[in-house]
């Protein structure tokens, strides 16, 4: 059976006509609320696999509170709710029965600002692997390597497994905090505004990576940067005021936006 | 005259009109007392540890660590208030830290938006300054009266029951500190709560939590209101907690308030190593503590 | 899997091409079964000794009623203003322990009050930045020296002192003036009320200067240079920005120093004189709750001393509970207002 899954996807990543688009996620009539203040309005919006996602819009538009939707992390704090549907494969997650540490291993997420765990390279990595497998010494060693060199930090860190995660730069933190997400194997990442905290340099090492990442992830990142959404991603979703104005292919949206507010955002006369 | 017109130029520009020179002179005096006050305060630290040290020290040899407090008018140490002081703070911090950081890890991560929390939070940080010598008459009570005998164990509880509060509020103060993306990005990984409270939230606030103990221990080791009836004393070294124990703060109090001048001697001797104990101790705590929110 | 009915090849592959295979998937939420019954545990585990707090608070009051009952039977309310205490004929009252207590305390606050402040003030806005750890951490060293430290520098050094050269002095100072004079009547004891109050003045010290030190801090820096733009002084600055601004945090900081004092045994029990009687002389020997427990109880006999003494820790505790409550609730008040 693995054999004949892996050989498909191939196949249909090089023809990306829009009929082959698989949904991962769909987000129906999707409501936020912090206490009374409804922060997301009737969202309705999909992310395709092998896609990158891409929402922008001004800051408070709501578009972090979507992505803490996606994989429930808003149910750490009291007085956020979410109504209407959100549908991984065919799961509904916002049911109350959804099991949270499931769901979050199946979708990832990287944060605004590095979150190395307060243990070493190797622990940071190896920690959420063994929270599900039981391995082997070698396999769990070959399987930390896989995520970092994934994260393409292999080569930097390699002699230097046992330092703590608190001692690599900025950028490296960052990506060690994406070979973390990648090694639980998830299905989806989220990325929240991931270079917020970075220097060029690194940025574009992660755009890279994302870029690689796609092939196997369903992709969704928010940013603030207009430029990086359209490096990165297929598909683009403006978000103002708590709603999702305008959502489509990101050649689109940036060179023939449909609607006035996207426009105006887009070529910087607000935000 | 020239003074007259030189005062009334000064008065127009403001410079030094009798109104800014009293409001200046107001300034100086009090600025003075404030000087005055903080050399106040620090007098009685001189005076206190320079008395101490210098009535301390005289008394300070091998004996004082080898030999049993002696009867009056013979020569004698403190091997057994210090065998005791040490195994009743031992277990009292044994019984009280772990209680002490669960309920602290309650606070700051399950509970922390629950009204139970503001309850306990409020409780707990006036048990941390109730008068300690209620909290003795609380284990006279459910555990002298009841078991008809002074006790090491009632000791050790009436001690932990002080050791608790200390470490409650200083373990959700430090897991307070922990940074909440953490706390997101353990969850990203599909962490349940307890994992990520054990692995990751205790290791970021470990330094910060070791002082809390470490404060904990010197609050206790200088307590001598709760001891006084509940370990009460003893001439002698027994191992038997069952039994009553002597501590090195009721031997000084015994020994002090004494017409004895060896005991006085020795009072002095033990005060001096309670001193030196817990200053050291705050020493370190201070120091991890300073370690803990560089990091 | 059973979803894919409508496009039954691509869904398979999408499923698929995820890296986690189906019989990982059934392994993870078993494993997950586990780590959630010992998410459970720990949680309750948590929340239990969370409540041993509220257990604590309960017991100590639970106990010292039970232990009370005894002496409230048979004296009732006029063990409040009783002032004998007579362990012969078993007629005890908690009068002079209760002023003892309060007017100790409130000799300790008159002094270490204004001090206090005073070195807050001075470490705030005078102290060059190098100097104020230093003087920060001996003023913290201060409030760790354990209270019998206190007590026995007190009883054989302090008291003396004042008897032989402070106290003659304010008996010739104040003997014409009328209050005064009988307030510092002679003779010169060394202990007694004065000087358990000087000696908790000293030890309440530190947490004012602490707390007064922390909220002056928390002041924000705009709006002293605000004042300091009008013009104004150091003193100006302090007097009308600072303390108004911080006022409930230094009234909070100050009842938390008077709950201590008020609670404070062995300090005052060296010093006090151990005397069950109420003088007009802040000079003569008297006693406090605290130090006629630690005096009195162990050799206490039969169950009505007992019971009395356990009813003067009781009265202790509810004192202190109410000032120690009313001190967190401004400090409460104080990071609320922060916190906006």
């Amino acid at each position: 059976m693995s054999t004949v899954n892996f050989t498909i996807p191939v196949v249909t990543h090089a023809a990306s006509s829009a009929s082959d688009l698989s949904e991962k996620v769909t987000v129906k009539n999707l409501d936020f609320y912090y206490g009374d203040h409804r922060a997301l309005k009737n969202i309705n919006v999909s992310l395709y696999h092998g896609k990158v996602t891409a929402f922008i819009g001004p800051s408070g538009c709501g578009k972090s509170t979507l992505l803490r939707v996606l994989n429930r992390m808003y149910d750490l704090y009291p007085n956020q709710r979410a109504t209407g549907t959100v549908r991984l494969d065919n799961d509904d997650i916002l049911e109350p029965s959804q099991d949270l540490n499931l769901l979050r291993a199946k979708v990832g997420m990287v944060f605004q600002k590095p979150t190395p765990f307060p243990m070493t390279i190797y622990e940071n990595i190896a920690f959420g692997i063994r929270l599900y497998e039981n391995l082997p010494k070698p396999e769990l060693d070959n399987r930390v390597q896989q995520a970092l060199q994934r994260a393409a930090l292999w080569n930097e860190v390699k002699d230097k497994l046992d330092a703590n995660g608190l001692s690599l730069s900025g950028g490296q933190q960052q990506r060690l905090c994406i070979a973390r997400t990648v090694a639980v194997r998830p299905e989806v990442i989220l990325f929240d505004e991931p270079c917020s905290a970075l220097d060029p340099i690194s940025t574009a090492k992660i755009e890279e990576l994302i870029d690689e990442l796609k092939e196997d992830y369903t992709i969704a990142i928010v940013t603030h940067n207009m430029q990086q959404a359209a490096r990165v991603s297929d598909f683009t979703a403006f978000m103002y005021l708590g709603e999702l104005v305008e959502y489509g292919d990101t050649t689109r949206m940036f060179t023939t936006p449909s609607d006035r507010r996207t426009q105006d955002y887009i070529t910087g006369r607000f935000g | 005259m020239d003074g007259w017109v030189s005062n009334m130029a000064n008065m127009i520009s403001g410079a030094s009109s009798p109104l800014y020179h009293s409001r200046r002179r107001k300034n100086v005096i009090t600025m003075l007392l404030a000087y005055f006050a903080t050399g106040f305060g620090l007098i009685w630290l001189g005076l206190i540890l320079g008395v101490l040290f210098y009535q301390g020290f005289s008394g300070l040899s091998l004996r004082v660590f080898t030999e049993m407090t002696p009867p009056p008018g013979a020569s004698g140490g403190l091997l057994n208030p210090i065998m005791g002081s040490l195994v009743m703070t031992f277990l009292a911090v044994l019984i009280g830290t772990p209680l002490g950081i669960l309920a602290g890890t309650y606070l700051a991560e399950y509970g922390r938006f629950e009204k139970l929390s503001t309850i306990v939070r409020f409780i707990n940080d006036i048990l941390l300054s109730a008068p300690s010598i209620v909290i003795g008459l609380f284990v006279y009570e459910i555990m002298v009266a009841t078991m008809g005998h002074f006790s090491g164990w009632a000791g050790a509880v009436a001690l932990s029951v002080i050791v608790i509060p200390v470490v409650v509020r200083t373990t959700e103060d430090m897991l307070t500190l922990v940074p909440d993306t953490l706390r997101e990005a353990a969850a990203s990984i599909g962490l349940p709560r307890s994992l990520m409270i054990r692995k990751v939230a205790y290791r970021a606030a470990r330094a910060g939590m070791i002082t809390g103990v470490l404060l904990a221990i010197a609050r206790i080791s200088g307590e001598t209101a709760p001891l006084l009836f509940t370990a009460l004393n003893n001439q002698f070294w027994s191992s038997n907690m069952n039994a009553p124990v002597a501590s090195l703060p009721v031997v000084i109090f015994q020994f002090a308030l004494s017409p004895y001048k060896d005991w006085q001697e020795l009072a002095w001797t033990g005060a001096l190593i309670i001193t030196l104990a817990v200053l050291t101790l705050s020493i370190v705590a201070r120091f991890l503590g300073a370690q803990s929110k560089k990091s | 899997m059973n979803s894919s009915g409508d496009r039954p090849v691509v869904d398979v592959a999408f499923q698929s091409s995820a890296a986690v295979s189906v019989a990982e998937k059934v392994d993870r939420a078993k494993v997950l079964q586990k780590l959630r019954l010992g998410d459970t545990i720990f949680r309750h585990v948590t929340r239990l000794a969370a409540i041993t707090v509220l257990v604590i608070l309960s017991g100590i009051i639970g106990s010292l009623i039970y232990g009370s009952i005894p002496a409230l039977e048979k004296f009732g309310f006029n063990f409040l203003i009783t002032e004998s205490w007579n362990p012969v004929t078993e007629q005890f009252g908690a009068m002079s322990p209760i002023y003892g207590t309060i007017m100790t305390s409130l000799i300790a606050m008159l002094i270490a009050v204004p001090v206090g402040l005073f070195i807050a003030l001075f470490l705030t806005e005078l102290c060059p930045m190098w100097l104020r750890r230093p003087i920060g951490i001996a003023i913290e060293l201060l409030a760790g020296i354990p209270s019998i430290i206190y007590g026995i520098w007190g009883l054989f050094v302090f008291a003396p002192f004042l008897q032989q050269h402070v106290q003659p002095f304010l008996i010739s100072a104040f003997g014409d003036i009328p209050v005064l004079s009988t307030l510092f009547a002679g003779p010169p004891y060394g202990i007694g009320v004065l000087t358990a109050g000087l000696i908790l003045a000293i030890m309440v010290l530190p947490f004012i200067t602490s707390i007064s030190r922390d909220v002056f801090e928390a002041v924000p820096p705009v709006l002293k240079e605000a004042a300091y733009g009008l013009g104004c002084t150091t003193w100006e600055v302090a007097r009308y920005v600072v303390l108004p601004f911080t006022r409930v945090g230094v009234i909070g900081g100050v009842m938390l120093a008077l709950g201590r004092a008020l609670g404070e045994t062995m300090a005052v029990t060296f010093v006090i004189g151990n005397a069950h009687r109420i003088s007009g002389s802040i000079m003569a020997p008297g006693t406090t709750i605290s130090a006629t427990i630690a005096n009195e109880f162990t050799e206490a006999v039969g169950d009505i001393y007992t019971s009395s003494l356990i009813t003067l820790g009781l009265i202790l505790f509810v004192i202190t509970f109410i000032v120690l409550a009313f001190a967190r609730l401004m400090l409460m008040r104080l990071n609320g207002r922060l916190g906006q």
